[in-house]
């Protein structure tokens, strides 16, 4: 069979799986392993023990459990949700001001981790709830989470593009600096967005509640300091980071002890019980056991598509096509958008970084800026439908009753907003390469 | 005339310098062939991950792979000795007669097909240096620093009274940006250039901290005995061919990527003394001494190796 | 007869499993704990242990794969419900039957070649390729058990929609199928 026929033939599969509900990682690892055993053979099932050890002992993955129990932590004994009402007391008069804050928090907690799925599912776990309990319309909360959880990979320090610079041998620090005016203005469009949208549909998010708007000076005191504990705690975390005492996987299980110890202090909280430390533990298990399996059966599935010589297909496409240069820069984001619905975001840097970055040299173009624009493709990618990790990360946080039609639905606005700064930064690559130039000299 | 249609899975990402030769071993094989062998090149992380190559040509999931042992260490405790203790020769003659004359092929060959795979060719990567973020002027200043070091490498630092530390590959750069780790060695100086890893930390220390790296090409035993003799002596021819310009073109990279690494501000620490020669040396003897405890076939190659040229 | 039959299986299968689950879970603050220890030895005492690396990896795989059926239960796990959420309640079973037979053939899979590597890690002595080189062989031996668990918390779901499609009747009521946490 040609890979292009596989392709089709996997992808039909996979939708009619989907439709049928069956979970996300068992049906992609199950269809991986029935077709290829009608391609292949049952030799094929002997790519499942290297998958399985490949993804379990890949300490980068660690920051997954570290990160939700954290999040889970900080949620539960309700250090998350002072946090985000000391920033109503400050800013609650503006309508979507919670959303605002958590864009906010998201880019801080984006600047600790360096994958996608710790980034959403941290969030989600701090800001999810106490959006929805004051009465915010589901989608725009859920989308706030996507939007500010994605920023993990594009805010430094990002795995991805570690990897990106070490397959095409560009400086990462260069990379990291380039992805900070993106970053901001991503960030900025999201607030913006968010100012817009809730004062065309004011019914979207609420003004404070009437408590808060009665509020003493005293009392919008004792918030902020109740607040500004959670706030010391992330940037405890982050202070861990760049003073060089853990590596950012590490930096999670700072954050875990930051939160005991800061719970067990504050006893103004009053909300610390032991058994706090087991219904946040089994809560993390479940969301890891959902993400690990999802890991797992898409990694199997990717992995046979990849010995199956998918890799080529994509190389030949690319190179057979005579278009304008420009034109060949439009088609690789086009084609890293495609594979963002079967693999995730190491897997494409690692295969589309060799194969394109030559290209777009050869064309003229910068390698540090096409690297950026790889990784604001990914963010996008892993979170379009049907098929995207970051979609699956989100749902398994969202509270039960939230369907896929609407975690599709809630992105939307986001995902044109990134896929609006991904064409401003093709557009004008001044946005990407002013900061490095101006700080680092031309490259 | 049955064609045989076989995978190979490499160490490297698609583009990079060595990709390039295993991409040429591969399509020697099919031309010698005449197209009777077909070979799909894998490159790294496209469906075999680095820690499953062994695997995944013992199961018969890609029928040839170039593997780096440490990664199997837990597998196959001998291709750590193989692969080169610290402190053995930079010296291709020397090592290549250490394989070919001095025993250890025919070792290797038995103790890779107890795994289920033929031991092709040997071939030589270039040497193992260790890179940090303050000059060493003699070998005491290693005390205390935390080195990114696995396995054997970690064991000769701890002689050497530095802290081997544990890191994914992916956070050598921000550990030694934000200085949880001190140093780190690469798998060869190249593989420091592409880890930019000069940009964050500039002192190379002078001696390999192990002369070169052994590697070999395996192909899966039922791949291999389904080949008829005249296709074996074409992969062996191949492979010999292989070594030599694996050889050959390291020489140049290596010079290439320490002049890229010169540019970006890289600087080498002072020469070290005799007697911190001999501190080396002896720390090295250590780890062999352990590795030789370890299991059997370890035992055998080291023996060999004590006795041979390679061990000065 | 059969009735109490399954109903004992499939009692005692939610009973595992949540027994099973709920030591897992202690899994997580055991890995915060051991990652932190490494840090603090590290930075503190710049004593970096030569196990925490291996330890905090064990204790995450032990959590993400074992958790497996926990969640299963839970039903937290992720599906594309746009198609199954439209669909009228005995179209909900069959597709819950077919997706546990997909499911089951994967967890199948993973068992049987966990198996064999489980074999091979205890023929030939596999270890961790650290220096501290820790055994190998419990892990495979989890990875046979986290999969023959969910396998049977699928046989489980299984029986309980098979059940409600033949009778109408659910076979476990609320309570018993792990509801409360
Ligand atoms: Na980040
Ligand atoms: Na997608």
């Amino acid at each position: 069979m040609s890979v292009e026929l596989l392709t089709a033939v996997l992808f039909g599969c996979i939708l009619i799986a989907f439709a049928l509900g069956v979970q996300v990682g068992l049906a992609l690892g199950g269809i991986a392993m029935l077709v290829g055993y009608f391609t292949w053979g049952d030799a094929v099932f002997n790519v499942v023990p290297t998958t399985l050890e490949d993804n379990f002992f890949n300490f980068i993955l660690l920051s997954i459990p570290l990160y939700i129990y954290m999040g889970q932590l900080l949620t539960r004994s309700g250090v998350g949700e002072a946090m985000f009402s000391a920033s109503q007391a400050v800013i609650g008069r503006v309508r979507g001001s919670l959303a605002i804050s958590v864009i906010i928090v998201c880019s801080l907690i984006g600047a600790m981790v360096g994958i996608i799925g710790a980034g959403i599912m941290t969030s989600g776990s701090i800001a999810l709830k106490p959006m929805l309990e004051r009465g915010y319309d589901k989608r725009l909360a859920l989308g706030v989470i996507m939007a500010g959880g994605g920023l993990g990979i594009l805010i430094p320090p990002s795995v991805p593009m570690i990897m990106y610079s070490a397959v095409t041998q560009n400086s990462v620090g260069r990379l990291f600096v380039a992805a900070i005016v993106p970053a901001l203005l991503a960030v900025l469009m999201f607030i913006a967005y968010i100012v817009i949208s809730c004062r065309l549909n004011p019914e979207r998010a609420p003004l404070m509640t009437e408590e808060e708007q009665n509020m003493t000076g005293r009392q919008r005191l004792k918030r902020l300091r109740d607040g500004g504990l959670g706030l010391l705690l992330i940037v405890a975390v982050l202070g861990s980071i760049m003073a060089g005492i853990a590596t950012p996987t590490e930096s999670g299980a700072i954050g875990v002890i930051g939160v005991i110890g800061a719970v067990l202090l504050a006893v103004i909280y009053r909300r610390f019980k032991p058994s706090l430390l087991r219904v946040a533990g089994v809560e993390t298990t479940l969301l890891v056991a959902v993400a690990m399996w999802i890991i797992i059966g898409a990694s199997v599935f990717s992995n046979f598509h990849l010995l199956m010589g998918i890799q080529g297909l994509v190389a030949r496409f690319t190179a057979d096509l005579g278009l304008p240069p420009w034109g060949v820069i439009l088609l690789m984001q086009g084609i890293m958008l495609l594979l963002g619905f079967i693999i995730d975001e190491f897997i494409i840097v690692l295969m589309c970084a060799p194969i394109f970055t030559p290209i777009a040299v050869s064309l003229g173009y910068d390698p540090v800026w096409f690297g950026i624009l790889m990784i604001l493709n990914i963010e996008i990618a892993i979170q379009t439908p049907p098929y995207g990790f970051a979609l699956f990360y989100l749902k398994g946080i969202a509270p039960p009753g939230v369907t896929m039609l609407d975690i599709y639905r809630s992105i939307t606005p986001f995902v044109l907003i990134k896929l609006a700064v991904l064409m401003l930064c093709i557009v004008f690559p001044e946005l990407v390469l002013w900061l490095p130039d101006r700080l680092m000299g031309p490259g | 005339e049955q064609t045989f249609n076989w995978r190979f899975s490499n160490l490297y990402s698609r583009g990079t310098a060595y990709a390039e030769v295993y991409e040429n071993f591969a399509r020697n094989i099919e031309t010698m062939s005449n197209g009777r062998i077909r070979i799909q090149v894998l490159y790294a992380g496209e469906g075999v991950g680095q820690t499953g190559v062994l695997g995944a040509v013992k199961s018969g999931l890609v029928q040839m792979g170039a593997i780096f042992q440490p990664a199997h260490s837990g597998e196959i405790p001998f291709g750590v000795v193989e692969i080169g203790l610290p402190g053995t020769t930079d010296d291709a003659t020397k090592l290549s007669a250490l394989f070919h004359e001095q025993g250890w092929q025919p070792i290797l060959e038995q103790a890779y097909n107890q795994q289920g795979v033929e031991w092709i060719e040997t071939y030589f990567q270039p040497a193992v240096y260790v890179l940090t973020n303050k000059p060493i002027r003699s070998i005491d200043d290693f005390k205390g620093l935390k080195i990114r070091a696995p396995g054997a490498y970690g064991k000769f630092f701890r002689e050497l009274g530095a802290s081997p530390v544990s890191l994914a590959w992916n956070e050598i750069y921000t550990s030694l940006a934000t200085g949880v780790i001190d140093g780190s060695i690469g798998s060869n100086l190249i593989d420091h250039r592409d880890g930019n890893h000069v940009e964050v930390a500039k002192y190379m220390y002078p001696l390999p901290v192990a002369g070169a790296q052994a590697m070999p090409i395996i192909v899966n035993k039922k791949a291999w005995d389904s080949l008829p003799e005249d296709l074996k002596a074409i992969v062996k021819t191949a492979g010999a061919r292989h070594a030599q310009e694996q050889l050959d073109k390291s020489t140049v990279w290596v010079s290439q990527a320490v002049a890229d690494m010169e540019a970006k501000g890289l600087q080498w620490s002072p020469e070290p003394s005799e007697a911190d020669r001999q501190a080396w040396r002896a720390a090295a003897r250590k780890v062999w001494n352990d590795y030789a405890k370890g299991d059997k076939i370890s035992a055998e190659l080291v023996k060999i190796l004590e006795a041979s040229g390679a061990a000065h | 007869m059969l009735y109490s039959i399954l109903r004992c299986w499939c009692q005692a299968v939610e009973a595992l499993v949540t027994g099973l689950g709920r030591l897992v879970a202690w899994g997580v603050p055991l890995l915060a704990l051991v990652v932190a220890f490494e840090v603090v030895s590290r930075y503190l005492l710049n004593r970096p242990t030569v196990w925490a690396f291996d330890v905090s990896l064990f204790i995450f795989a032990y959590v993400g794969a074992l958790g497996g059926a926990f969640a299963q239960q839970r039903k937290a796990h992720i599906n594309v419900d746009i198609l199954y959420l439209s669909v009228p309640p005995r179209w909900k079973h069959v597709f819950n039957l077919l997706s546990y037979l997909l499911g089951g053939f994967f967890l199948v899979i993973v068992c049987h070649l966990g198996w064999g590597k489980m074999e091979e890690a205890i023929e030939f002595d596999y270890r961790r390729q650290s220096e501290w080189a820790p055994s190998m062989i419990h892990f495979w031996v989890m990875i046979v058990a986290a999969s023959a668990v969910f396998l049977l918390q699928l046989s489980s779901d299984f029986l309980q929609n098979l059940w409600q499609l033949m009778t109408g009747q659910p076979l476990l009521d609320d309570r018993e199928t792990g509801g409360s946490a």
